[in-house]
């Protein structure tokens, strides 16, 4: 699926660190006209969101996430071991244990790009504790 | 206006080029196994994955490499039968992760090898609201990052234990193209019989070779007298196959000891002069020959 700027006539591209979706598997993915900067939302319920999932890719791009190995199982698990938890050293911010559930509520397939927008808001906002209350004003400030 | 052909790129994500790779990562770990074989009824309770560890272990005494991936993914029973417990550390590395290393040397990788504890149940998500699509979208991603995330290695034989049920198969034969094909395995009630027929109909039109019909539990052997008794009454298993136009490739007596073998080892290894091991053992001269051919 592609998006067009129809006054522009070019290729709209996905915002890769502008997205946070509802943990509910509703989502909102946004693109952008570089030549114009409008930007549009596109909007999939949870049945939509599924069937995506089944593909085992990320949007906007392989993150760090899927790198690691059984990235999508470990990552959707309920309770997997601990061994399979994947880690990023360049990541030194503290998840709080409601952030963490929070983000394992938002689809693998959008994850990455998702962790990646409350990382560069929290490092933005000089925050060292990722909690749920950050977690919404990421949301406000996306306008997700 | 342009069109979507017009359009360079899918907008950021690469989709197909990240599909490419999931495929290409799938196809370099399979190409180190040379025969994949399923194992699958469409009966729960057959003795499915007690076959396919006996199996294996048959193949590891002729000495090949042999890996067992346990796509029963709600019931994975594997690991307890080759002895690789759940509170086994689990070895991770950047190409994948170490298969469990069960009795004989085989390669597994199960479920239960992944989850926290062992009383932890397979579940996606810890709401109560998971969908029935999510449940099945997850477990075809889980059946796929097993076979590919694995550090199987050079194998003669990766088994496939299937989970009870014929849905599976498509998810198996979409993953594995070359599958060699299919076991299937039923016990000598009428019951049994009918739900594997349908396994092995749908096996038949969905191109899926099938080696063969093990009949497991045919009889009961008398752990004093080595006297055979019939323990279930039905019609003759060989009749199925005939009326299927498929192999008979094994009837097995059912042996107590096959699940209480003492020193922990698979029935096979300890037992295999036994009317059930030499039973097991004409069951994989029958897959070799089909693989052979």
């Amino acid at each position: 699926m592609k998006f067009l700027c129809i006054p522009c006539d070019v290729k709209m591209e996905v915002q890769v660190d502008g997205i946070m979706p509802e943990e509910k598997q509703n989502l909102a993915m946004k693109f952008k006209c570089k030549k114009c900067g409008h930007s549009i939302a596109m909007l999939t319920n949870k049945f939509e969101t599924e069937f995506v999932s089944k593909l085992g890719v990320e949007m906007g791009g392989p993150s760090d996430i899927s790198k690691s190995p059984m990235a999508a199982v470990s990552s959707s698990l309920a309770q997997a071991k601990e061994e399979l938890k994947s880690t990023n050293p360049e990541d030194d911010l503290i998840w709080t244990e409601e952030a963490e559930q929070r983000i394992k509520k938002v689809p693998f397939f959008v994850r990455g790009m998702a962790k990646k927008t409350v990382i560069s808001f929290a490092l933005e906002k000089g925050a060292t504790t990722i909690d749920a209350k950050l977690m919404d004003e990421v949301r406000e400030k996306v306008g997700m | 206006m342009k069109t979507y052909e017009d359009l360079e790129g899918d907008g950021g994500s690469n989709i197909i080029g990240q599909v490419v790779q999931l495929g290409e990562k799938l196809r370099s770990r399979l190409d180190k196994i040379k025969h994949k074989v399923a194992l699958m009824s469409g009966k729960g309770g057959v003795g499915k994955s007690s076959i396919t560890a006996n199996i294996a272990s048959c193949l590891a005494d002729r000495g090949y490499k042999v890996g067992i991936l346990d796509a029963d993914l709600n019931g994975p029973s594997i690991g307890h039968l080759l002895g690789v417990g759940n509170d086994q550390k689990l070895e991770t590395k950047d190409n994948g992760v170490e298969p469990g290393n069960g009795h004989q040397g085989i390669k597994i990788m199960s479920m239960d090898m992944l989850l926290k504890s062992a009383d932890t149940p397979v579940m996606w998500t810890e709401e109560n609201d998971a969908t029935a699509v999510w449940v099945s979208t997850m477990e075809s991603t889980a059946i796929r990052e097993l076979l590919a995330d694995t550090n199987w290695g050079d194998l003669d034989y990766l088994l496939i234990d299937m989970p009870p049920g014929s849905d599976r198969i498509d998810n198996i034969r979409s993953l594995i193209p070359e599958l060699a094909g299919a076991v299937e395995i039923t016990i000598p009630s009428m019951l049994s019989q009918h739900i594997v027929t349908k396994s092995i109909t749908k096996n038949n039109k969905m191109g899926v070779p099938i080696i063969g019909l093990v009949e497991n539990m045919a009889t009961y052997i008398c752990p004093h007298c080595d006297k055979e008794g019939k323990l279930f009454e039905g019609e003759d298993v060989q009749k199925l196959t005939e009326r299927k136009e498929i192999p008979y490739i094994g009837k097995i007596p059912f042996d107590t000891r096959v699940s209480q073998s003492k020193s922990g080892n698979l029935f096979y290894a300890e037992f295999k002069d036994s009317i059930t091991g030499k039973a097991i053992a004409g069951t994989v001269d029958n897959i070799e020959n089909f693989i052979k051919k």
